[in-house]
């Protein structure tokens, strides 16, 4: 099977130059999972900027301008991530030390609070790789560097201990110098010295009810896209003409997992996504689209839908009100099939046109077409018949 | 097929991997801090063939070959489990799974379950492959297989199967000697009862009232007893009928008190350095699939698997159901939702997706394979008349 570019022709219109203030929902179900998709709107918008200036022209919808990236996943760790972008050929851990990635784990945290260290009970090994006992200037470095103590080969041992490259601490305006690619750091940043492992990103943490707990997580979030566009750092004119494209990975598993109990609805989520959109370029946002969370809340459903069910189809159908754009993702409607991974729909959501960029939107026109994900991370995306 | 990842050679290969194997239990006796640093040469745990993450196994040889090409369930991953009825085939393989894991010397933890439970895991025959009877057939009737289709696996088999019988080629020439290579997978009798040393091992977590929520105390306990063993265990967290109201309280199947348990789980299972497993059931007649909660449930699941079995009165359907005659009726069709890695990848480009499975469960083993309708049986005549003489003749066909 031929290697697929990493953009395939037919979906390179949808993912690159996104017109300014513009939201993207990408619906998707439980068989055709969106983190491909997803994926692809992270290369769009990072690799036109590595391979750098004229080079690669998507479009012109950004002129020169530098595109940054803040990945807030919900649902799925910095290693899954990292490791499906690799196969992509980004290198997100290198995109963060170059403040044009980050990434805010809504996974880790978010319920539990911060995890419980272990004291290390029997000093048996003498491997002590990460634990938290060796002193500060040993911290573990980002980069998996050469720990002396250790005898093992730093090449095979990935599932051990051995910390993930991390994006660098993103704790809000303190953290001075971007940590440059100083690999064993005896200069590493005290900022976060009691955290267990070593990349400390940005980790969201639910707390308190209602409109306030969700301020601040959007605090949080809005925090990391200030520091990525370097408003802490940087000169003032540095700031302007860097956009920030904030992809938001499953957000409405917070309304699905506090419900009224916690006051948190669909109003709350929709206002609480309108803020954040406030602070970046564009927003991408993916969303659960099964048939029990959209359809059980119509009246025709022959039971009464929970709240969960209602909350969940008032905040994706008002999403998709308020989007530019929809990518829906479904099986094939037909079974499952060996080459065929599922479908890709393109349809205008409620606010298509409302931009000033006109010539992106001629771009985007809306179309039904199949992906196969094959089993190297390629997509090839095309159309019935093709 | 692909020969380059099977790492094995058409006569001598199963020795080498043997040898190696063996010089890797050879170090690990020698040097235990080598070996503790070696995650590989953890018992129960084995790269996939697919692209090389730890797996380990669910206990069901079977269940491991349809979970994507993984050949088992990977380190970090949830299954979940559901069953429509009343009969209890996903308990089956929740007390595999956990033998499994104490057989391996895994770290079990057991929710909501009294210790009646460990008590009844069922007994150990055997690993695997050594105790799977089709092999003995299968030796028996050798020459009769072209040798090149014979290290492909029995059809439906799937990865491990295939990996077992080319691991086995070379064990009659060794010829009684004993098998080297730690097994993967082990076969279970369900109607002995497990004796094992490290059957007192098992981690019951009780669901006992406090005034903190249930799923946040179940979740501590989890995360301290998996925070406070030593690094490089393998954990399985076992929980059998999730939200069943005999055990749990009513208002844990409230959205808002079971998914962000379900969700801080998976944050367990991805911590880095953490590796874990976990099968959880739930009893799909009291909690539908058509429900908003149970879809989350399952979107915050890696593999969603579930289990119709059929109706008692459908005796006679599954009878016809099964291929050959020597073979066991089916008892119920089994459906996946969701595999782990493949769908967070985008699906799909698996070979076993989209087939229609039929499970069967006998006193030695869990078995899954691919479900077929048999010809219709009142269409005898019709049979035999295209059997005996009305084959169209080559006249007829040449135009």
């Amino acid at each position: 099977m031929p290697t697929q570019p990493p953009l395939p022709p037919l979906l390179a219109p949808y993912v690159s130059s996104l017109p300014p203030s513009s939201l993207i929902v990408l619906s998707t179900v439980l068989g055709a999972q969106g983190n491909w998709l997803t994926l692809r709107y992270l290369y769009a918008a990072l690799n036109a900027l590595s391979t750098s200036d004229a080079a690669l022209s998507f479009g012109e919808g950004h002129n020169g301008k530098k595109q940054k990236v803040v990945l807030v996943s919900f649902l799925r760790g910095w290693e899954f991530w990292r490791a499906e972008a690799k196969r992509l050929g980004l290198d997100l851990a290198r995109l963060t030390d170059k403040r044009q990635f980050a990434f805010v784990d809504g996974l880790s945290e978010l319920f539990a609070g911060p995890r419980t260290t272990p004291t290390p009970t029997t000093p048996t090994t003498t491997n002590t790789t990460t634990t938290q006992t060796t002193p500060p200037s040993l911290a573990p470095s980002p980069r998996g560097g050469p720990v002396p103590q250790r005898t093992v080969l730093p090449n095979r041992s990935a599932p051990g201990p051995i910390p993930a490259r991390g994006p660098q601490p993103a704790r809000g305006p303190a953290v001075a110098a971007p940590a440059p690619l100083a690999p064993v750091a005896p200069s590493a940043p005290p900022a976060a010295p009691a955290s267990r492992e070593v990349g400390p990103v940005k980790r969201l943490h639910l707390s308190g009810k209602g409109p306030a707990a969700l301020d601040r997580l959007e605090k949080d979030i809005a925090a990391v896209v200030g520091h990525l566009n370097g408003r802490a750092t940087a000169s003032a004119e540095e700031e302007d003409d860097s956009e920030v494209l904030l992809v938001l990975d499953q957000p409405d598993l917070l309304l699905a997992a506090t419900g009224p109990g916690k006051e948190i609805g669909a109003t709350e989520m929709t206002e609480w996504v309108m803020g954040l959109q406030q602070y970046v370029h564009a927003t991408v946002m993916t969303l659960a689209a099964d048939l029990p969370l959209i359809h059980n809340a119509s009246a025709a459903g022959h039971q009464m839908p929970t709240p969960l069910e209602t909350e969940h189809a008032a905040f994706a159908i008002g999403s998709a009100h308020r989007a530019h754009l929809v990518m829906q993702l479904r099986d094939l409607d037909t079974g499952a099939a060996r080459d065929v991974s599922g479908v890709l729909r393109v349809s205008k959501g409620g606010a298509w046109g409302q931009s000033d960029n006109t010539d992106a939107n001629g771009n985007w026109e809306e179309k039904e077409a199949l992906y196969f994900v094959q089993r190297d991370g390629g997509v090839s995306v095309f159309r019935r018949g093709e | 097929m692909s020969f380059r990842k099977r790492n094995i050679g058409l006569s001598t290969g199963g020795d080498r991997t043997a040898s190696v194997n063996a010089s890797a239990g050879l170090q690990q006796a020698t040097s235990p801090a080598a070996a503790a640093a070696a995650p590989e040469s953890t018992p129960g745990v084995r790269p996939s063939p697919d692209d090389g993450r730890p797996t380990t196994s669910t206990g069901t040889p079977s269940l491991d070959n349809i979970l994507a090409g993984h050949g088992g369930l990977p380190i970090g991953k949830t299954l979940l489990v559901e069953e429509n009825g009343t009969t209890d085939f996903a308990g089956a393989l929740l007390r595999y799974y956990a033998a499994e894991g104490v057989v391996q010397d895994h770290r079990v933890h057991v929710v909501g379950m009294p210790e009646q439970w460990g008590r009844s895991l069922p007994g150990l025959i055997g690993p695997a492959d050594a105790v799977d009877d089709k092999q003995d057939k299968r030796k028996g009737e050798r020459m009769k297989i072209a040798w090149r289709y014979e290290r492909l696996g029995e059809f439906g088999a799937g990865i491990a199967g295939s990996r077992a019988t080319s691991g086995d080629q070379s064990q009659p020439t060794a010829d009684g000697s004993p098998d080297k290579r730690p097994a993967f997978c082990h076969a279970f009798d369900l109607t002995k009862r497990l004796t094992h040393p490290s059957i007192t091992n098992l981690n019951y977590i009780p669901l006992t009232p406090s005034n903190e929520p249930l799923f946040t105390t179940i979740h501590k306990r989890l995360d301290a007893a998996i925070a406070s063993s030593p690094p490089n265990t393998v954990h399985r967290i076992v929980i059998p009928s999730l939200l069943n109201p005999t055990i749990y309280p009513f208002e844990s199947s409230q959205p808002d008190s079971v998914l962000p348990f379900l969700h801080s789980l998976r944050a367990l299972l991805n911590t880095p350095g953490v590796r874990a497993t976990a099968m959880i059931t739930i009893p799909l007649s009291l909690f539908p699939r058509a429900s908003g909660l149970v879809r989350w449930m399952e979107l915050i699941s890696d593999g969603v698997i579930e289990l119709c079995p059929f109706p008692h009165s459908a005796d006679a359907l599954a009878t016809s159901g099964a291929a050959t005659s020597h073979e066991e009726p089916p008892q119920g069709m089994l459906k996946t939702h969701r595999l782990p890695v493949l769908h967070e990848r985008g699906g799909g480009s698996d070979q076993n997706v989209g087939q229609d499975w039929a499970f069967t469960l006998s006193r030695r083993r869990f078995e899954i394979k691919p479900f077929s309708l048999p010809p219709a049986e009142g269409d005898k005549e019709g049979q035999d008349g295209a059997v005996s003489g009305n084959m169209p003749k080559k006249a007829d066909l040449e135009f």
